[in-house]
C-alpha cells in the first residue's frame, strides 16, 4: 500500500509543494506565516481538484496533475520574487479553477459549439476592435483593455475563439462541406485578417503564435502543399520587408543575434536573462538565494531565467519535460477521437499551447529571437492563467468524451 | 492519414523542445562561465559587495594587493599591472584577478553547487610564487626601456618574475584618471609584453635549431664561416659581418653564427625543425594563470631560404618572452619543460589551504643527453662567446643571446629587438631567466647579458 501511494505522481506535487514553501519560508526575512498558507492553498486547490477528477472519472487525469505542478513552480517563484504577485497568483488560480469546471462542463454537455463558426470570427473581430479602440498600451504593446481596475488581454481570449473557428471549418466532414469558396481560403483569410490585427497591436509573438498554429493545422487537415509552400513564401516576403521597414523587428533580430552590442539598451533584457541562467548553473543559487529581480519583466516573459537561476538547469529541463508530457497527453487524447470538430479543438489547443511554450522558453535562453508572450500556467497574469485553464477544461472534457466512447 | 500527421507534429514538437534542453545544457557548459565573468553582470558585483576579496601576496606573504571598504588597492602601482591586472567596477577584471575571481571571492565547485558558504564574508588569499624582492629589482633594471623580464625556476615551474614594460597603475582612481590616455598612447601600455608580446625571437632560437641538428645526426659538422652565405637567393650575414674561420657546433652556437646555422637550417629543412620546436610548444597553447598568446613556427614555409632564415629566429617565426624563458628552463631541467604558474595556493581566514597547485610536466622538449650537450654550449657563450657580459663570479651561467629583425627595420635603422636567455648555476640550475629588450637598436650580448646578470646577482645575493 505504502510503495503504490509513493509511486503515485501526485505524491511527486505535494513533495514539491512542500519543498519550496518550507525553503521559500526559511529564506524570507522575517518568515512569514502566510507563505506556508500559500502553499497549503494551492495544494489544497490542487488536491481537491486532482481527487474530483480521478474519483468521478472526468477524463484524463494527468492533464491537471501537470498543470498544478506547473502553476506551483510558478506561484513559488512569484512568492519568491513579488509577494503580493504570489499572493495575487493564488486568486487567480482560484478563478482559473472555477472557470475550469465551467469550461469543462460547457464543452462536456453543450452540443452546439461546432456549429458556431462565424461567430467566433465575429467575437474575435469584435474584441480586436475594442482593443483598437479603447485599448492601453503596455511594454510596448497596446494589446491590453482596462475592465473594472483589471487590465486584460483579449488576444487570450481570441486564441480559443481562433482554434474553435478553425475546428469548425477543417472538422467538418468533406462529405457536408458546402458553399462555393473551400474551407482552406476561408481559414486562410480569417487567418490573415487577424494576423494583420495582431500586427496593428504590435504584438509579434501573438502574430507568430497564431500563424504557426494554422500552418500546421492546415498541413494536417489538408492535401494542400501549395497552399502551405505559398504561405510560408508571403510571409518571408513580409516578414523581410517588415525587418526593413520596422525598427521594432530589426532590433528584436539584431539583439538576437548579438545583445552584447547594445548591452545597455536593446540587448538589456535577454543579457540579464543570460546572466540568471549562467549563475544558477545544473543545480541552481536555491529558491531566494539568486538575485532573479535584476532581470526586466521576471515575473511574467522571463519567469523562466529566474526559475534556472534558483532551481538550476536541471530544474528549468524538469519544466520542459513538464510541459512536454502535456504536449503529449493532448496529442495522445486527439489520436483516440475519431475525425471532426472535437479532435481539431484538442490537436489545435494542444499545439498552440506547444509552440507558445516553446516561443517563449526559446526567446529567453536566447535559441530564438525573443517574442513577448507569456509562459502558460507559470507566468503572472490573470488573463493568461484563466484563458490557459479554459483551454484545459475543454480538453479535459473531450478526454472524457473519449473515454465514455471507448468504454 | 491524418493521425498520422498529427504524430508528425507531435514529433517536432518534440524536437523543438529536446533543442532546447539541447541548447540550454550546451549553453551552460560552454558559455555559462564567460558570462558569470561578464563585467555587466551585475551579480558579481552584489555579491562582491557582501565580500571582502582576497588579498593577493608574494611568495613570502608580502600584501601585493587588498581590500579595503569595498575598494581595491595595489600597494605596488604599476609593479603587478601586468601579472594581478585590475578589479574595476568600471572597466572590469583583466590577468589573475579575472582568472581567480571565484576564489578570490571565496567560492569553490563544491561549495558553489551545494550553497556551502552562504555565511562566509571573506574570500581567499592567493599567494603568489613570484618573489617581490626580484620583480621589483627587475622592474627598476629594466627603467624607462620597454620589454620584458620573465625568471622560473626550471625544475618546478614556479614563476618568479614577470615584468612588461610600460606599465600602469591599476588602481581605480588612477585607471579613472588615465583611461584615455592608456588606450590611445601608441606604446600600448596594456599589452602585456611577456605573456601576450609575439616577437621574432632571433638567435635565442638557436636552442631549438641546435635540438632539431642533434637529433638529426648534425651534431659533428664543423662550418668554414666566412661571415656571410647565400642560400636559396638570399644572403645572410652574422652579426656585424664578421667571419669566423673553421668552426664546430658548439663554437658556432657560442658565436651565433648565422652563416652556420642558416646552413644547418637548409639541411634540415622547416618540416624538422617544425617538429622541435612543436616539442618545445610552438603552435600550441597551454594553459597558464595568464592568458598567453600562442607562439608561432610557420609549417609551410619549406623552401631553403625560408628555412635558413627560421634557423635563426627571423622569416614569421615569433615568440613571447614567458615562452623563450621555457626553451632555457628545457635546456635547465633535462630536456623537461615544467608547467608554469603563478598562484601557488589559496588560504582561507584561519590559515587553511583551500586551492593547491600540483608541479607537473608540461612538455619533454629533447632528451636527457641533448639538453646537456646544449647546456655545455651555453656555458660556452657565457664563458667565451656572445653573452660574456653575463659572466658572474662563482656562479656558472649559461646562455644564449639574440638579436632579431622586425618590420620597423625596414623603415629606419636601430629597431631591433635585443634578447637575452640563460640559467644558473649549470651544475643545478635554480633559475632561468629571459630578458627582451624590444625595438631597442643594440644586440642582446650588449643589452640584454648585462641586465640578466644583475637579475641573477640580486637572485642569489639572498
Amino acid at each position: 500500500m505504502k510503495v503504490s501511494m509513493l509511486k503515485r505522481p501526485v505524491i511527486m506535487l505535494v513533495l514539491v509543494n512542500v519543498l519550496a514553501f518550507v525553503l521559500l519560508y526559511s529564506y524570507r526575512m522575517p518568515p512569514s506565516a502566510n507563505t506556508l498558507l500559500i502553499g497549503a492553498s494551492i495544494l489544497t486547490l490542487s488536491a481537491a481538484t486532482y481527487l474530483m477528477i480521478s474519483r468521478n472519472h472526468l477524463g484524463d487525469e494527468y492533464l491537471f496533475l501537470i498543470v498544478s505542478m506547473l502553476v506551483t513552480i510558478g506561484v513559488a517563484m512569484l512568492c519568491r520574487i513579488k509577494y503580493a504577485l504570489g499572493i495575487a497568483q493564488v486568486g487567480w488560480y482560484l478563478i482559473g479553477i472555477c472557470v475550469f469546471y465551467a469550461a469543462y462542463a460547457a464543452m462536456r454537455y453543450v452540443g452546439l459549439w461546432r456549429r458556431l463558426k462565424w461567430a467566433y470570427a465575429g467575437m474575435s473581430a469584435l474584441l480586436f476592435a475594442a482593443t483598437l479602440a479603447f485599448g492601453v498600451t503596455i511594454n510596448g504593446s497596446r494589446n491590453w483593455i482596462i475592465l473594472g481596475g483589471h487590465s486584460f488581454q483579449p488576444s487570450e481570449v481570441i486564441k480559443i475563439l481562433f482554434v474553435f473557428f478553425i475546428a469548425c471549418c477543417y472538422g467538418q466532414p468533406k462529405t457536408e462541406r458546402r458553399g462555393k469558396i473551400s474551407v482552406k481560403y476561408i481559414v486562410t483569410g480569417v487567418t490573415y485578417v487577424f494576423m494583420l490585427f495582431l500586427i496593428m497591436q504590435r504584438e509579434w509573438g501573438m502574430t507568430l503564435l497564431f500563424f504557426a498554429t494554422y500552418l500546421v493545422l492546415t498541413y494536417i487537415y489538408e492535401n494542400d502543399k501549395l497552399l502551405l509552400l505559398g504561405n510560408v513564401l508571403l510571409t518571408s516576403v513580409v516578414g523581410l520587408v517588415g525587418y526593413h521597414a520596422l525598427w521594432h523587428i530589426r532590433i528584436r533580430i539584431a539583439s538576437w543575434i548579438n545583445p552584447w552590442a547594445d548591452i545597455s539598451n536593446t540587448g538589456y533584457q535577454i543579457t540579464q536573462s543570460l546572466f540568471a541562467i549562467a549563475s544558477g548553473g545544473f543545480f541552481g543559487k536555491g529558491i531566494g538565494l539568486g538575485n532573479p529581480e535584476f532581470i526586466p519583466e521576471v515575473h511574467s516573459d522571463f519567469i523562466f531565467s529566474a526559475i534556472c537561476e534558483e532551481m538550476g538547469i536541471l530544474g528549468g529541463v524538469a519544466v520542459i519535460l513538464l510541459y512536454f508530457i502535456f504536449v503529449y497527453r493532448g496529442v495522445k487524447i486527439a489520436l483516440m477521437l475519431p475525425e471532426g470538430f472535437e479532435k481539431c479543438v484538442a490537436v489545435g489547443l494542444t499545439v498552440l499551447f506547444g509552440i507558445q511554450t516553446f516561443m517563449i522558453l526559446g526567446g529567453v535562453v536566447k535559441l530564438i529571437p525573443l517574442t513577448g508572450i507569456t509562459l502558460p500556467f507559470v507566468s503572472y497574469g490573470g488573463s493568461s492563467l484563466v484563458t490557459s485553464f479554459v483551454s484545459l477544461g475543454i480538453l479535459q472534457a473531450i478526454s472524457a468524451k473519449r473515454r465514455l466512447a471507448g468504454d | 492519414m491524418i493521425n498520422k500527421r498529427i504524430i508528425r507534429v507531435l514529433t517536432l514538437i518534440s524536437f523543438l523542445f529536446v533543442s532546447l534542453i539541447g541548447y540550454l545544457t550546451y549553453f551552460q557548459l560552454t558559455r555559462g562561465e564567460d558570462i558569470l565573468q561578464s563585467p555587466y553582470n551585475k551579480r558579481q558585483w552584489e555579491y562582491d559587495d557582501t565580500v571582502k576579496r582576497g588579498s593577493f601576496l608574494d611568495r613570502n606573504g608580502k600584501v601585493l594587493a587588498y581590500s579595503q571598504d569595498g575598494k581595491r588597492f595595489y600597494s605596488f602601482g604599476a609593479l603587478y599591472s601586468h601579472v594581478i591586472g585590475y578589479n574595476s567596477n568600471i572597466y572590469g577584471r583583466t590577468m589573475l584577478e579575472a582568472r581567480f575571481n571565484k576564489l578570490l571571492l571565496g567560492r569553490r565547485e563544491l561549495t558553489e553547487v551545494f550553497n556551502l558558504n552562504i555565511d562566509s564574508k571573506t574570500g581567499y588569499d592567493l599567494t603568489l610564487t613570484v618573489d617581490h624582492a626580484l620583480q621589483s629589482y627587475a622592474a627598476n633594471r629594466l627603467g624607462g626601456k620597454n620589454g620584458s623580464v620573465v625568471a622560473i625556476n626550471p625544475k618546478t615551474g614556479e614563476v618568479l618574475a614577470l615584468v612588461s614594460k610600460p606599465d600602469f597603475d591599476p588602481n581605480e582612481d588612477a585607471l579613472i584618471k588615465n583611461w584615455n590616455d592608456l588606450t590611445e598612447d601608441e606604446q600600448s601600455p596594456l599589452l602585456a609584453r611577456a605573456t601576450s608580446g609575439l616577437y621574432p625571437p632571433g638567435s635565442t632560437f638557436k636552442i631549438i635549431t641546435t635540438t632539431a641538428a642533434l637529433e638529426n645526426g648534425l651534431a659533428a659538422e664543423t662550418f668554414d664561416d666566412i661571415g656571410s652565405v647565400t642560400i636559396g637567393g638570399a644572403v645572410f650575414e652574422n652579426f656585424g659581418k664578421k667571419a669566423n674561420g673553421v668552426i664546430d657546433l658548439k663554437k658556432a652556437f657560442a658565436l651565433s653564427s648565422n652563416f652556420a646555422y642558416c646552413t644547418l637550417g637548409a639541411k634540415l629543412g622547416s618540416g624538422r625543425m617544425g617538429s622541435a620546436a612543436e616539442r618545445f610548444g610552438f603552435n600550441k597553447s597551454f594553459d597558464f594563470d595568464i592568458d598567453m598568446n600562442q607562439s608561432k613556427f610557420p609549417m609551410n614555409d619549406t623552401d631553403e631560404a625560408g628555412s635558413a632564415a627560421l634557423a635563426i629566429g627571423q622569416g614569421k617565426l615569433l615568440a613571447t618572452p614567458v615562452h623563450m624563458a621555457l626553451a632555457a628552463c628545457a635546456v635547465a631541467n633535462d630536456g623537461v619543460i615544467m608547467k608554469p604558474y603563478l598562484v601557488a595556493y589559496a588560504t582561507n581566514a584561519s590559515g587553511g589551504r583551500v586551492y593547491e597547485v600540483r608541479q607537473q610536466q608540461l612538455y619533454r622538449a629533447m632528451s636527457a643527453e641533448n639538453a646537456a650537450k646544449i647546456k655545455d654550449m651555453m656555458v660556452e657563450t657565457v664563458k667565451s662567446g656572445t653573452a660574456t657580459a653575463s659572466v658572474i663570479r662563482g656562479v656558472t651561467v649559461a646562455g644564449k643571446t639574440g638579436t632579431s629583425e622586425n618590420e620597423l627595420l625596414n623603415q629606419m635603422k636601430d629597431k631591433e629587438h635585443a634578447w637575452y636567455v640563460c640559467f644558473a648555476p649549470a651544475e643545478d640550475p635554480q633559475i632561468a631567466v629571459a630578458v627582451m629588450l624590444e625595438y631597442s637598436g643594440g644586440s642582446g650580448g650588449g643589452l640584454c647579458a648585462p641586465i640578466a646578470r644583475d637579475i641573477l646577482r640580486q637572485y642569489f645575493k639572498k
